[in-house]
């Protein structure tokens, strides 16, 4: 999730010989991604830190183009997404992160998927689509679920945890106490309280990633689920969260692909429709 | 110079612990740790550090009580702790102590903020705390200063340079974090954002207050009163002059100390 800096690369894509290079960019309210595509092909990858969404954006892009040995001028077409979409001085186009998720997710785990869930750092949508990527229909949460990524990070500190060791642990447990599972204010808070009634510390874990889990099934199930059903963003990362939504909502996600991390995909779609942009264009040209 | 003997007071707290060491009335050492899971192990860790802090060993102290959410929960061994005292009362005691021309505290700490009334003895007259809605308002602002890349201090800074007053959503600390990361998405000035920030904290606590009459001097404590933009906005919605206590963070664990047997 936050805090760390990545950018990963395929060596084997040459991009001396490439006829499109193109970025797509998801200035998140957490953290900013950029995905480099050499001939459709996914080259480089990076993920910072967003504080101001101009800085990061900017952040995010030298870093991809850092670690494949680019520039911003070799790149053909830039597409921006995301919540700080609107800042990104160098991004030809915007374009919702709803279409960019679908589009991503279709490309990495194929065209049986039908369901997209994003489940970030500040907002979980669910996004329908068609076997082509398209988004037909999608859910945002509302304003009482929101923030429920980045209340995983502050509920790790309070418990003096990893936010990426969180998840593990709490799968640990199957019996704990249930806390309010609409509000992530009300859960936290009684999250707190309960380490007063000598409840395990995994057990509390555990509650809060059911409480969490529930909260964002509450979304999933109002926007109806058709399968394949795939989980993506930075939570898709948390197996305590996964588990959970799984089992509340009887279903079984497709499994993550080894080499793609699942924060990326919205960067990925929006990079998808720069390659498609910068074709159409050639092509008129 | 060895006179009475030292007495501890510990502060256990939803998000940290807080510890002090007196000697006759006067504050020799404090230490702040993190709650987490296991209160003894905070405790005794604060304690640690604030004997450290004065010089002294553990097993120089003459007693040790407790305060705070949690304070209950550390009586006995292996702390031995002698006394254990509701945090509103150990507040009144410790905002008096510190500031003996005062009779309201308003503490704003990590997931609770309070206003406690008190006659000039220390003894309570009224007291109310936050509804649950506003719980977590300490986490938030340490929450959204991490967010924006700042430390609390910097926020609090950055805050005071704001010139265009722009506004969070008075409802929780979800909805203001979210309506300030939209501010930051709309290339919004940092500075403008942290001032919203600081502005909607003292809005919920100056809310809460409207339910009480304030007695003066009112003396702002807990973590959040190191904010001078918080400060600010508080005094301005208050409509009235408030003053940040000397060791805000520690009032509960001074308060303690001083309820026992008037820290001596």
């Amino acid at each position: 999730m936050t805090g760390q800096q990545v950018a990963t690369v395929k060596e084997q894509l040459d991009w001396n010989k490439a006829k499109a290079i193109v970025a797509g960019v998801d200035v998140g309210a957490a953290t900013s991604k950029t995905v480099i595509l050499v001939d459709g092909q996914p080259y480089a990858v990076s993920h910072v830190t967003t504080r101001v969404p101009k800085e990061a954006a900017l952040k995010a892009m030298n870093e991809a183009l850092a670690k494949a040995g680019l520039s911003l001028e070799k790149i053909h077409y830039v597409v921006g997404t995301g919540r700080g979409r609107a800042q990104i001085p160098f991004a030809r186009e915007t374009i919702s992160e709803v279409a960019c998720g679908a589009a991503g997710a279709v490309h990495v785990w194929g065209p049986s998927v039908r369901t997209v869930l994003d489940a970030g750092a500040q907002s979980c949508k669910v996004i329908h689509c068609t076997e082509k990527g398209r988004a037909t229909a999608f859910l945002w949460n509302d304003k009482c679920a929101a923030g429920i990524g980045r209340s995983m990070e502050v509920f790790a500190d309070l418990v003096r945890k990893g936010v990426n060791e969180i998840g593990a642990i709490a799968l640990q447990s199957d019996q704990f106490p249930k806390l309010s599972d609409f509000c992530a204010v009300y859960a936290q808070s009684e999250a707190l309280d309960l380490m007063r009634s000598k409840v395990p510390p995994e057990q509390i874990i555990a509650a809060y990633h059911n409480a969490m889990a529930k909260r964002i099934s509450i979304l999933v199930a109002r926007a109806g689920l058709k399968k394949d059903f795939v989980v993506i963003g930075g939570l898709a990362k948390n197996p305590g969260i996964v588990n959970g939504l799984e089992s509340i909502l009887k279903v079984d996600r497709l499994p993550p692909k080894p080499e793609w991390d699942p924060a990326s995909t919205v960067a990925l779609g929006a990079a998808l429709f720069a390659d498609f942009f910068y074709r159409r264009q050639q092509a008129h040209a | 110079m060895n006179k009475g003997k030292c007495l501890a007071g510990i502060d256990v707290g939803h998000v940290h612990t807080k510890a002090v060491v007196v000697r006759e009335e006067e504050i020799l050492g404090y230490c702040t740790e993190p709650t987490g899971f296991d209160f003894i192990a905070a405790a005794q860790t604060a304690l640690k550090g604030a004997s450290d802090h004065a010089g002294i060993s553990i097993g120089e102290l003459g007693e040790i009580v407790a305060t705070g959410i949690f304070g209950d929960m550390i009586k006995g061994p292996p702390l031995n702790i002698t006394q254990a005292v509701p945090d509103y009362m150990a507040d009144a005691k410790g905002a008096l102590f510190l500031n003996k021309n005062s009779r309201t505290v308003i503490d704003v700490g990590g997931n609770i903020h309070k206003a406690v009334l008190y006659d000039e003895r220390g003894n309570l007259v009224d007291v109310i705390q936050n509804d649950k809605c506003a719980d977590g308002l300490g986490i938030f602002y340490t929450n959204m200063s991490k967010a924006m890349g700042l430390s609390e201090e910097e926020l609090s800074e950055l805050a005071l340079k704001s010139t265009k007053p722009l506004s969070l959503a008075i409802q929780c600390g979800l909805s203001a974090e979210s309506d300030a990361i939209d501010l930051m998405c709309q290339g919004k000035d940092t500075a403008d954002v942290a001032d919203a920030v600081s502005k909607f904290v003292a809005e919920r606590v100056a809310d809460m207050c409207t339910y009480l009459s304030l007695t003066k001097e009112i003396v702002v404590a807990g973590g959040l009163a190191k904010s001078q933009a918080v400060i600010n906005h508080l005094q301005s919605l208050l409509k009235r002059d408030v003053s940040v206590l000397n060791l805000p963070e520690y009032v509960g664990a001074i308060g303690v100390v001083m309820s026992h047997e008037g820290g001596k």
